[in-house]
C-alpha cells in the first residue's frame, strides 16, 4: 500500500510540474500580409468555413479551448500546430510560389475527398468543424475556380 | 519499487511522445547531406530521373513500401542537386520546380499504407519531371505516357523508361491501360 502511494505521488508530482512548462502559444495579432485573400478570391462563406475548420491548425491564429493549457495536452496540442502550419499555413499562402500554391489548393481538394481533414480527434473535440455536404460543395467550387484563377 | 518504476516509464513514455515530431525531421535531414556528397551534375539529373522510375515501377505493382523508400531517395536528389552547370533558362525551371517537388516526394515517402494519397502527390510530380526533362535533357529515352481514366477519368500523365505501357495510376487492376503521348531523349 504504501509503495501505490508512493507511486501515486510521484506520478501526481510529474503532472504538477508539466504544468509549468507551457509551450509557446500560436497567436498572432498582426494582420497577415500574404494570407490566401491577398492572391485568390474568398467569398465570405467560403472564409467561414476555413475560418472554422480549418484555421485553428493552419494559421497563424488558434482558437484555444480552457483546458488547452493542460499538459501533457499542450504539448500534443502545439506539435499538430507545428505540423499543420508547416503543411498549409493560410496565413502565409501568398508567399509560395504559383506551383505550390497549386499544389497546395490539389491536396486541400484531395484531404476534403478522402476525409483526412480536418483530423478526425479534432472533429471529435469540435463537432462543429467537420464539414456538411454543403460546406463541402462550396470548398469545391470555390478550389476549381480558384486553380483556374491562379494558373491564368 | 514496481510502481516508482511503473510512473517513471509513464512520464518517459510521455515525454518521448511529445518529442518524436523533432526527432523524425533530424533523421530526414541526416540522409539528405549523405547524398549531397560528391555528386556530379549529369550524375545527379539521372538520380533525379532513377529515383522518379524508380517510384512509378513501385507503384505501377501497387508496392506503397518501395514507393515510399524510393521517394526518400528522390527528395535527397532533389535537394543535393548541383545548380551550378545550368544555364538560365534550367535553373529558372529548376528553382521554380525543387521545393514543390521534393515537397511530394516526401509525402510519397510519409505515406506507405496510403497508395491513394502516393498517387495523388505523383500525378504532379510526373508533371514536374516532365518539365524538368524538358529544359534539361533526359541523357536516356523516356515515353510520356497517358492514363485518361484516372482521377474520374480526368486522367494523368507519367514517364516511362519503357514504351510498353505499365500503368502506376491504377497499378495491377489495370496494368496496361494508357497510350504513349511522346518520347524524349
Amino acid at each position: 500500500m504504501n509503495r501505490i502511494k508512493k507511486g501515486s505521488m510521484i506520478v501526481l508530482a510529474i503532472f504538477v510540474l508539466i504544468q509549468f512548462f507551457q509551450p509557446a502559444r500560436n497567436r498572432s495579432s498582426e494582420v497577415s500580409k500574404a494570407g490566401i485573400a491577398t492572391v485568390i478570391r474568398v467569398p465570405s462563406e467560403v472564409q467561414a468555413i476555413l475560418q472554422n475548420s480549418c484555421y485553428d491548425c493552419h494559421s497563424n491564429n488558434t482558437r484555444y479551448p480552457w483546458y488547452a493549457v493542460l499538459q501533457p495536452g499542450a504539448w500534443w496540442l502545439a506539435s499538430h500546430i507545428k505540423e499543420g502550419k508547416a503543411e498549409l499555413n493560410f496565413d502565409e499562402f501568398g508567399e509560395y510560389s504559383k506551383r505550390r500554391q497549386r499544389s497546395k489548393l490539389k491536396s486541400i481538394q484531395g484531404s476534403i475527398e478522402d476525409k483526412s481533414m480536418p483530423l478526425p480527434s479534432y472533429k471529435a473535440v469540435h463537432r462543429e468543424a467537420d464539414l456538411s455536404q454543403t460546406d463541402q460543395k462550396l470548398l469545391n467550387e470555390w478550389l476549381e475556380g480558384a486553380l483556374n484563377e491562379i494558373s491564368n | 519499487m514496481k510502481t516508482i518504476l511503473l510512473s517513471l516509464t509513464l512520464a518517459a513514455t510521455l515525454f518521448v511522445a511529445c518529442n518524436n515530431v523533432g526527432s523524425e525531421k533530424k533523421l530526414a535531414d541526416s540522409t539528405t547531406s549523405v547524398s549531397n556528397e560528391g555528386s556530379t551534375p549529369a550524375k545527379t539529373v539521372s538520380n533525379i530521373l532513377g529515383d522518379y522510375l524508380e517510384i512509378k515501377n513501385a507503384l505501377t505493382k501497387d508496392n506503397d513500401a518501395d514507393a515510399a523508400s524510393a521517394a526518400t531517395k528522390l527528395a535527397g536528389s532533389l535537394q543535393g542537386f548541383d545548380k551550378t552547370a545550368l544555364n538560365a533558362d534550367q535553373t529558372k525551371v529548376y528553382n521554380d520546380i525543387e521545393a514543390d517537388a521534393i515537397e511530394h516526394a516526401e509525402h510519397i515517402a510519409s505515406n506507405k499504407g496510403n497508395l491513394v494519397h502516393q498517387r495523388e502527390h505523383f500525378e504532379t510530380l510526373s508533371a514536374e519531371m516532365y518539365e524538368l526533362v524538358k529544359v534539361m535533357g533526359a541523357g536516356q529515352k523516356l515515353y510520356y505516357t497517358n492514363c485518361p481514366m484516372y482521377n474520374k477519368n480526368k486522367g494523368a500523365n507519367w514517364l516511362s523508361e519503357s514504351k510498353e505501357v505499365s500503368n502506376p495510376y491504377l497499378g495491377q487492376a489495370m496494368l496496361t491501360c494508357g497510350t504513349v503521348k511522346e518520347e524524349l531523349n
